[in-house]
């Protein structure tokens, strides 16, 4: 068990990182995400609220749908990546980082619920398949499609979404049910997952995670997620600095980095070429299913993929070539 | 955990077999089980000089990467090949397959400096 942002999280089960990413890139794994906020925006204001702050379009999808979104500072920082489950015209369940609730309620108001539900998310090829057998009408969630079902006669909320690039869903389940239902999940033989799978399945599949990818002095547009961005609406929180960036060009961008090495590069290593600092890397392990190390790296942007680069891991070099992210092709329908 | 009586054990948790004058070193099953899973071992050189306490290596898992210190000091003689393509061996057997380097011409004088099972187990809080 490790500390993370004011929560204990198991960094590995028994089967240990390496097979329980497996399990997920092949089987089906479930994480515990409870340290994942719920602020519960509510009324007939809510959804204007909340267009006025996030910088993707509501207006893409509607009730019972799934969108993936950025809070921004008026720098054009990414202050959090966030979920929005919109669970009925009138409720949304959004769901900032661990540490971020509180800067989330500030900006878009409504109640932080966290303390009343767990959340778990069961990901991987055979995932709904597996879950079929505890409760049919969860795993006939659809992708980023979002609902209440009935599980042991307890209303929860579901969601097809995740972070792993595998298909899956994710659900919350009121805090005085969650042991009953974890234990429900794993009885399907659905393989218990931690937190270091959890970073490396984000990382194969080229996910940001703030704090590394995300975050002050970070714009969307850095970290190569402009279609997160609704340039089409009036106005969110540091569009004008989002428009000046645009326009001029980002001063560097967030690519990938596949190494010849098993050897793991790490945030912070420099990337150079011919000895020239090109960028650095932002997040870095071994690949499990690649069996190499990968990075992602915020690079100069006239890179191209194919590049070859060099990243310095303490004094060792390291060669790689840039590529675009996902690492891996993964099974997400 | 598993604590073999018949080696001997360093403070930074490598353990030291010998036979011959050789001294077969590795990490213990306490190192491994600390570390998590191990993706790479960056392993000294054949014929490189060792000091005793000093780092002469590297071991990266998923979650950090820790340097590897000389129980005693020598002349690497041999290196386990297989780690460079099966690190997790450092895991499975820690104190069989996943043995990690060979010195010669140490003092043997330095065995008597570390600890035995009991010593270890006691270091260990087991």
């Amino acid at each position: 068990m490790v500390p993370f942002g004011g929560w204990e999280m198991p960094l590995a089960y028994a089967s240990g990182t390496v097979a329980e990413h497996l399990a997920c890139r092949r089987e089906a794994v479930i994480f515990d995400v409870s340290h994942l906020g719920t602020v519960r925006v509510e009324g007939s204001g809510a959804k204007d609220r909340l267009q006025a702050a996030l910088t993707n379009d509501l207006d893409k999808i509607g009730p019972g749908r799934a969108q993936y979104t950025h809070l921004l500072g008026d720098d054009g920082s990414v202050l959090d990546d966030i979920i929005v489950w919109w669970v009925s015209d009138k409720r949304f369940d959004v769901m900032p980082n661990a540490s971020n609730t509180d800067n989330v309620v500030a900006a878009i108001g409504g109640k932080d619920v966290t303390a009343t539900r767990a959340v778990f998310a069961v990901q991987g090829p055979r995932a709904k398949e597996l879950l079929a057998a505890y409760s049919p009408a969860l795993a006939a969630v659809g992708r980023f499609r979002v609902t209440e079902v009935e599980l042991d006669g307890v209303t929860c909320v579901a969601a097809g979404t995740g972070y792993t690039g595998e298909p899956g869903l994710e659900v919350a389940v009121p805090v005085e049910h969650a042991a009953r239902v974890w234990e429900s999940i794993v009885a399907t033989g659905i393989t218990p997952a931690g937190l270091g799978a959890r970073d490396t399945l984000r990382l194969e599949a080229g996910l940001p995670l703030h704090g590394h990818e995300l975050g002050a002095g970070i714009t969307p547009l850095q970290a190569s997620l402009g279609w997160v961005v609704a340039w089409n609406k009036p106005s969110f929180r540091g569009k004008d600095a989002l428009v000046a960036e645009r326009d001029a060009g980002p001063a560097r961008e967030l690519r990938g980095i596949l190494c010849d090495s098993r050897r793991p590069p790490r945030d912070g290593c420099d990337v150079l070429i011919d000895g020239r600092r090109v960028g650095a890397v932002s997040s870095g392990n071994f690949s499990p299913v690649l069996e190499c190390g990968i990075a992602l790296a915020f690079l100069e942007p006239e890179l191209d993929v194919g590049t070859a680069v060099s990243i310095d891991v303490r004094g060792t070099m390291i060669n790689g070539r840039v590529v675009q992210p996902p690492f891996v092709t993964t099974s997400r329908a | 955990m598993n604590i073999p009586d018949s080696l001997r054990y360093s403070k930074d948790h490598e353990w030291v077999r010998v036979e011959g004058g050789v001294a077969r070193i590795g990490i213990t099953d306490h190192a491994q089980d600390a570390l998590g899973d191990i993706v790479f071992v960056d392993l000294p050189k054949v014929g490189a000089a060792v000091s005793g306490g000093q780092s002469f290596g590297e071991i990266e898992s998923t979650k950090s990467v820790s340097e590897i210190y000389a129980p005693v000091a020598g002349t690497v003689s041999a290196v386990n090949e297989a780690l460079e393509s099966s690190p997790d061996l450092l895991n499975k057997d820690p104190y069989g397959e996943g043995w990690i380097c060979e010195v010669t011409g140490f003092d043997a004088a330095a065995l008597d400096a570390l600890l035995d099972a009991a010593g270890y187990r006691a270091l260990i809080g087991g």
